[in-house]
């Protein structure tokens, strides 16, 4: 818990430190959304299409961006600290790499879900528009994240290895937009077992009949969520760590 | 002629070094061939030493510290911290702080003092300890009214004072640091040296990388020298530049010393450098030097006291390797 307060501490901190770039952030993305409150929804972009309802809409986005800040996040976190030179401090923690960018993590995704609920709040008080979610939607959610992180640890485990990723994550982004817009739980039966082997699909399939059809949450699929977020979570921190046997074998931890 | 690297348990004064690094070697693979970085280097540091860790660009310093804090897995040998081994047990890590060479080693986005706090935490620490024990850095390394202040706005020497006081913060049992004067100026440079001598003083052990051979032989209470991955020597500071002083004389004349003198006295371990003589025989030999000098006057005979980078020199350009 320390680790995550100092995490939260240090994450926020170096966020403000540059006022102009924290206050245009926020402002970009509170545009976005009062735009979707105005029914915009083509500002969503890509997002994931959870039905025309303004609430649907917005879950949609906020999972999309999200997903794609998760999984970019360690790659990108490990990248910057390795051309900082502050990487090898942290191999010298007690904690392990694997734990401190998972509290990382964490710790950002906490900061980026704080504002956007207050921006979200904000705009339900100056447009009066209501968002409704049940409560259920959480469970699906953390089952996506899971998954999400997992990959986020598959893309930091190549970070490590070779150094710069970015083409590599617009490929990436490329292959999430098929798998979270894909409705596969539309798909024939054998078709559909294969994809609910892929990451996060069964998630993105609850939230789905969560949101767009207003079905309640089918408990089997949601045992088939967790159990495809928990395989990805632990395939992720396996990788990862095998890369970092590999990095600290091959002494390129501190090169970029 | 050179002092041989001492055994590990050898070369510490105390009975449970700090630092036991035994028979560490590493190779990598380039073009399909396998380069010997480290090959079967052992050290070992007791509380409150410093052991100066010299070499030349490339020949193993790095990658051996790097092996030293578990950065690098090594090909074969030992490393342990108060006899953990930072390579199996992560906790051993707790007693290590290092500043790295060609790292910046801070955020440059959070100020000094939030800088120690977190490294703090992430070496185990309660906020509030870190913190506290981070104004106590701050203030003995004169860094206190600069607590609040962005880290990208210090001068290089404070940059790596700080960076000292970071690694210093969960108040670690060895200290690493490679090339902790490099590129500061000559006052920085002394207050770092300063520094250095009061952590060690405190019972720190303390593994210092220098090409300034002057701050290694001020600060080093043993010296341990490698090239091309080997250990070539390993010592007490003092009793390396005696190993080459010894025999070591320096002989001024008055008036030129002849073509035949010049000879002569090349054939016994001497050399000539304008009305100077440098004799390394015994000193019975000392007195057919002064032979051959006859009839010139003697203006000073002194033992020819080398420095370290003079006893440096001698060890990495010998093609001698001792194990």
């Amino acid at each position: 818990m320390e680790l995550f307060w100092a995490e939260l501490k240090r994450s926020w901190t170096e966020f403000i430190r540059y006022p102009a770039e924290a206050i245009g952030g926020i402002i970009i993305t509170t545009i976005v959304f009062y735009g979707l409150f105005l029914s915009a929804r083509y500002m969503a972009g890509p997002a994931m299409q959870f039905g025309d309802r303004l609430d649907a809409v917005v879950v949609g986005y906020v999972l999309w961006t999200l997903t794609l800040f998760i999984i970019s996040d360690i790659s990108l976190n490990l990248q910057s600290e390795a051309q900082t030179g502050t990487l090898e401090q942290i191999f010298l923690s007690p904690f392990g790499p694997s734990r401190i960018f998972l509290v990382r993590a964490l710790a950002g995704l906490t900061i980026r879900l704080t504002l956007i609920t207050a921006i979200l709040l904000i705009l339900m008080g100056i447009t009066g528009s209501r968002l409704q979610f049940p409560p259920a939607l959480l469970l699906p959610l953390i089952t996506n994240l899971m998954a999400g992180y997992g990959l986020a640890f598959i893309m930091g485990a190549c970070a490590l290895l070779f150094k710069r990723v970015q083409q590599l994550l617009g490929l990436f982004q490329f292959a999430l937009l098929f798998v979270l817009a894909t409705p596969i739980e539309t798909w024939s039966t054998q078709l559909r077992v294969l994809g609910w082997m892929l990451p996060m699909i069964p998630s993105a399939g609850l939230l789905r009949d969560l949101m767009a059809r207003g079905e309640a949450l089918d408990w089997g699929v949601f045992a088939l969520a967790l159990a495809n977020g928990t395989l990805y979570f632990a395939l992720g921190m396996l990788v990862f760590r095998w890369a970092e046997r590999q990095a600290k074998r091959r002494g390129m931890l501190g090169t970029y | 002629m050179l002092a041989e690297p001492d055994t590990p348990s050898a070369a510490s004064s105390s009975p449970t070094p700090i630092l036991d690094a035994a028979d560490l070697c590493k190779f990598y693979r380039r073009d399909r061939k396998s380069v010997v970085a480290v090959d079967r280097v052992s050290l070992a540091i007791a509380p409150g030493e410093v052991l100066a860790f010299l070499g030349p660009n490339g020949a193993g310093k790095t990658t051996t510290i790097k092996m030293i804090a578990g950065l690098i897995r090594p090909d074969g040998g030992t490393v342990r911290i108060a006899g953990e081994d930072p390579h199996s047990n992560p906790l051993a890590l707790r007693g290590i702080g290092a500043v790295l060479e060609g790292n910046r080693n801070l955020y440059w986005r959070l100020t000094a003092l939030e800088n120690l706090e977190y490294f703090g935490v992430l070496r185990g620490m309660k906020r509030r300890a870190a913190r506290l024990q981070g104004m106590v850095l701050l203030d003995q390394f004169s860094l206190a009214e600069k607590k609040d202040a962005l880290v990208r706005t210090f001068s290089r020497g404070m940059q790596q004072k700080l960076a000292i006081a970071v690694a210093l913060v969960h108040s670690p049992n060895l200290l690493l640091l490679d090339e902790p004067t490099l590129g500061l100026d000559v006052e920085a440079g002394e207050h770092v040296k300063g520094l250095v001598q009061a952590i060690a003083a405190q019972g720190c052990a303390v593994l210092l990388t220098t090409h300034q051979l002057d701050v290694a032989e001020a600060l080093s209470d043993r010296v341990a020298i490698i090239r091309q991955g080997k250990l070539v020597a390993q010592a007490t500071t003092a009793d390396l530049i005696r190993q080459f002083s010894d025999a070591a004389y320096r002989i001024e004349v008055e008036g030129e010393i002849s073509p035949t003198q010049r000879q002569a006295i090349a054939a016994l371990e001497a050399s000539v450098w304008g009305n100077v003589v440098h004799y390394m025989g015994d000193a019975s030999g000392l007195y057919q030097v002064f032979d051959i000098l006859r009839p010139l006057p003697i203006l000073q005979v002194a033992p020819d006291r080398p420095d370290l980078t003079d006893v440096f020199l001698k060890v990495v350009r010998s093609g001698t390797i001792l194990g």
